[in-house]
């Protein structure tokens, strides 16, 4: 009878030993630097997370040199400039850059004027 | 002595094509309606008495991805932007008129030559061959309707 008490008692205190300080650190208030450790993952996570977001961004290693972003209007606007689109090659030269073309309809060498009202 | 005949077969050289094509001024004047959209693209080219594309007189509008549009002209020539070198200036705002002055040769009048106006204006309807106005000298001065954009073209001599 007495060894069951015995280890009754001890079971009960090694419990007590045990459970007691885990549930007064479980009710104890965060402590400073348990929240400096906290805000500090925090960071290493975030900065985990832009870095995996630039790898995402680089388009260069998909667009082999197109390094520009499908927004651009103006640049997608030249991939217009395809096949017989642009034969010969982009836009024309202005008026007054280069002279008119010998297609017989002009005096050699007599630039158009233009002017709008 | 051989200085001056150098001289003056260059002076020959220079001058011959000058006098090859006899040519007059003449001023062409587009005037647009105020159909309230953008800048019109216009180009005005000649056809010859068979309906063949003889050349480009002006393209009112720079950027050639919008060539296209201008359907006959752009049929006949491919866009090459050759055609149109030197020729090139802006479009033309609604309501707006532009006026056009060159030295046209005189062989193109009372030959059976026709000068075409095509138009387009970004998210509105293509209008080819708009104007479609026979080169004669009685012609001249006689105000021509258009059928989408152009309120009135009329060339003067």
């Amino acid at each position: 009878m007495m060894k069951k008490i015995t280890i009754l008692a001890a079971t009960t205190a090694l419990t007590a030993a045990i459970a007691i300080p885990a549930w007064s650190l479980a009710q104890r208030p965060a402590d400073p630097a348990g929240h400096a450790l906290a805000a500090l993952e925090d960071e290493l996570r975030e900065l985990r997370l832009l870095l995996a977001s630039a790898d995402d961004d680089d388009d260069t290693h998909h667009r082999r040199g197109h390094d520009d972003d499908d927004d651009d209007d103006d640049d997608d606007d030249d991939d217009d400039c395809r096949g017989t689109a642009c034969r010969g090659g982009g836009n024309p030269a202005p008026a007054g850059t280069v002279a008119p073309p010998q297609n017989g309809l002009f005096a050699p060498g007599a630039a158009p004027k233009a002017q709008v009202n | 002595m051989k200085s001056v005949l150098a001289a003056l077969a260059l002076t020959t050289a220079l001058t011959l094509p000058a006098v090859a094509v006899s040519a007059r001024p003449v001023t062409l004047t587009t005037t647009l309606n105020a159909y309230g959209g953008d800048g019109a693209y216009l180009v005005l080219y000649v056809t010859d008495p068979q309906g063949a594309y003889a050349g480009s007189l002006w393209m009112a509008g720079g950027k050639s991805k919008y060539y296209k549009h201008l359907t006959d002209w752009f049929r006949a020539t491919g866009g090459d932007p050759a055609q149109i070198n030197g020729i090139t200036g802006a479009s033309v705002g609604a309501g707006r008129t532009l006026e056009i002055t060159l030295d046209l040769a005189d062989a193109l009048f009372d030959a059976g030559y026709t000068l075409h106006i095509d138009a387009a204006v970004e998210d509105m309807r293509d209008s080819p061959n708009e104007i479609a106005v026979p080169l004669t000298r009685e012609g001249a001065g006689t105000p021509v309707p258009g059928r989408r954009y152009i309120a009135s073209f009329e060339y003067g001599m």
